[in-house]
């Protein structure tokens, strides 16, 4: 009892802690209420025709000088829209394999018991290593490694999904590893016990209990991936998040604001497939990982 | 083995053997997913572009030798690394750094501020004309559209916060609010108020419902519901959440830097193209700030569980 309340006591100092933080970031960064509202004529102006082209987005473009013959506006968005989901699932296709064998690499569960002394360094110098790799991977962000490939092998297609992957490699690689270890050892254990190799308790004790959880995770950054897309757009690649950079350097807000909605569709869209997923699928893990 | 065991395995067995095939949904939904990774490998375009390979193949050997600080090319030396990412870090990375986090943090802090009181709007239990399952209050017409509408609508709010790329949030609000802090605090701040409504929305959800029971049945409101049990029992859970997201906002300000404020973002952009020693420093810098803060929130998360 005393130790709970002790450990309730301390929120109130929590709370004003996070509070007094907030203050020393604003005052450092110099943010202040005035801020909040655009500085000067010009912006008010452009402020306004901003949010009045959301209630009016464009059908046809706003540029005079398109010709007559290009796609129409809503074809080119759409088109934009399934470019942004190509990207997605080809890094996706390449994250999830190479996640699955690091995620194995980095867990625990499959490991022999009883295990040899050198064996267990090993497993565990393998277990370290591997960890360590998708950290890494993941603390650099996708459009840092984008710019980084990009300038390496330069612009393609196929350098913009590998930008996507390392990072999302990373990413489901950690929670995979978590999710296996997190199963219940029950089966694991009673294979081991039969004789079954590591490899074999990996593949029909602990993988097809851990497969619904993975399978809702994966999909869950498959959402994280569409949203990554969009915005490799911005370094270039021809994604949806182009378009609207193109459109908004000419102040066109209207097509701006076609393309957002197009944009939001699709990840609505997405969002509510998965969660149907989800459902079906009745994923017990993945708590921390939104 | 005990008849409790058993239930539980059989449980179990039964959960497992509804997520095996024979499902429409999940049916469809695989094959969408599979045709979508062929149609992304096989559709339109060559996937490695127009260059040729041989070209593509010098660029590359060039692309890894502009990567070697620059003194070291010179003479050779690694020892002669270090003075020169001292200076880099003097010059302008400290301060680009210590800007990520400014940002990050107070970001992080406005999306929990603002989303806490949406959370008894958005939740399912308590949302709702008979909050709990309590009777309480006078019933009325407007009232009962009033709460069939209201959780939806927050939640779909959420939907929308969370599904616009923060890039995109601070690209278009530089341009309206001037090139400040503002905008990328505030595109973090949107962006995480969807992800924290969801999460913490869930550990409401999951709370255990004796106590806001009990609270709502002795004559207390929903506010005082939810700021006197399910706020407080909620807390621990919540925090994990919000370092869990401080940690990605890190990672997420460093980057929005590219837009043209001093975080490391803008460090890397100018370097790109014309130092990329110094990019690679910086993108180094990054990641290993970025690495501390994984530990640091993994120890806390750890400790709070």
């Amino acid at each position: 009892m005393t130790h709970d309340s002790q450990r309730y006591g301390r929120r109130r100092w929590v709370v004003l802690g996070i509070g007094l933080v907030f203050l020393v970031c604003a005052w450092s960064l110099g943010l202040s209420p005035a801020g909040l509202i655009p500085p000067d004529a010009t912006h008010w102006e452009r402020t306004g025709n901003f949010f009045a082209a959301a209630l009016d987005p464009a059908f046809d473009y706003e540029d005079e000088n398109v010709p007559d013959d290009a796609d129409p506006i809503w074809w080119k968005g759409l088109k934009g829209v399934f470019l942004t989901l190509k990207f997605a699932f080809g890094a996706m296709s390449l994250a999830v394999p190479a996640a699955l064998v690091m995620g194995f690499l980095g867990s625990s569960a499959w490991w022999p018991e009883p295990c040899g002394k050198k064996l267990r360094f090993f497993l565990q110098t393998v277990y370290g290593t591997s960890r360590f790799v998708m950290s890494f991977l993941r603390s650099i962000h996708e459009l840092i490694w984008a710019l980084l490939i990009l300038s390496a092998i330069g612009m393609s297609p196929l350098a913009g999904m590998i930008a996507l992957a390392l990072p999302f490699s990373g990413t489901l690689g950690k929670v995979f590893s978590e999710l296996i270890d997190e199963e219940t050892r029950d089966a694991s254990q009673s294979l081991k016990a039969i004789g079954h190799g590591p490899l074999q308790t990996f593949l029909v004790g602990i993988f097809p209990a851990a497969l619904p959880n993975l399978i809702t995770y994966s999909f869950y950054r498959f959402e994280c991936a569409l949203r990554s897309s969009a915005v490799l757009g911005f370094v270039g690649i021809e994604t949806i998040g182009l378009y609207i950079q193109l459109s908004h350097e000419e102040f066109y807000y209207r097509e701006v604001w076609t393309y957002l909605y197009l944009l939001l569709g699709l990840i609505i869209l997405v969002d509510f497939w998965g969660a149907g997923i989800r459902k079906r699928l009745q994923a017990t893990g993945g708590g921390c990982q939104a | 083995m005990s008849a409790a065991v058993q239930d539980n395995r059989s449980d179990r067995i039964d959960a497992l053997r509804k997520t095996g095939g024979g499902n429409w949904f999940l049916r469809i939904s695989s094959l969408l997913v599979f045709s979508g990774i062929a149609w992304a490998w096989l559709g339109s375009g060559p996937l490695m572009g127009r260059l040729s390979a041989e070209r593509r193949w010098t660029n590359f050997q060039n692309f890894l030798g502009e990567l070697v600080p620059s003194p070291v090319r010179k003479s050779g030396n690694w020892s002669d690394a270090f003075p020169w990412a001292w200076e880099l870090i003097v010059d302008e990375g400290f301060v680009a750094l210590m800007t990520t986090f400014g940002i990050a943090t107070a970001a992080i802090i406005l999306s929990a501020v603002l989303v806490t009181p949406l959370l008894p709007l958005a939740s399912r239990q308590l949302s709702r004309l008979h909050p709990f399952e309590v009777w309480s209050g006078k019933e009325s017409k407007a009232m009962r559209m009033l709460y069939r509408a209201l959780g939806p609508v927050v939640r779909f709010g959420f939907v929308i916060a969370r599904s616009i790329p923060e890039y995109l949030i601070a690209f278009l609000l530089l341009s309206l609010l001037g090139l400040q802090v503002w905008p990328l605090v505030l595109a973090l701040a949107i962006h995480n108020l969807g992800i924290l409504g969801r999460l913490w929305g869930e550990v409401v959800e999951n709370a255990e419902p004796d106590a806001p029971q009990q609270a709502i049945g002795s004559g207390q409101g929903r506010l005082g519901a939810f700021a006197g049990t399910l706020f407080p029992m909620s807390f621990n859970r919540f925090l994990i959440y919000f370092f869990y997201r401080w940690e990605t906002c890190v990672k997420d300000a460093t980057v929005l830097g590219m837009l043209g404020l001093l975080t490391l973002g803008k460090l890397i952009a100018l370097a790109k193209g014309f130092f990329w020693d110094q990019m690679l420093f910086y993108i180094l810098l990054g990641a290993s700030v970025i690495l501390v803060g994984d530990l640091f929130s993994t120890f806390l998360r750890r400790k709070l569980r």
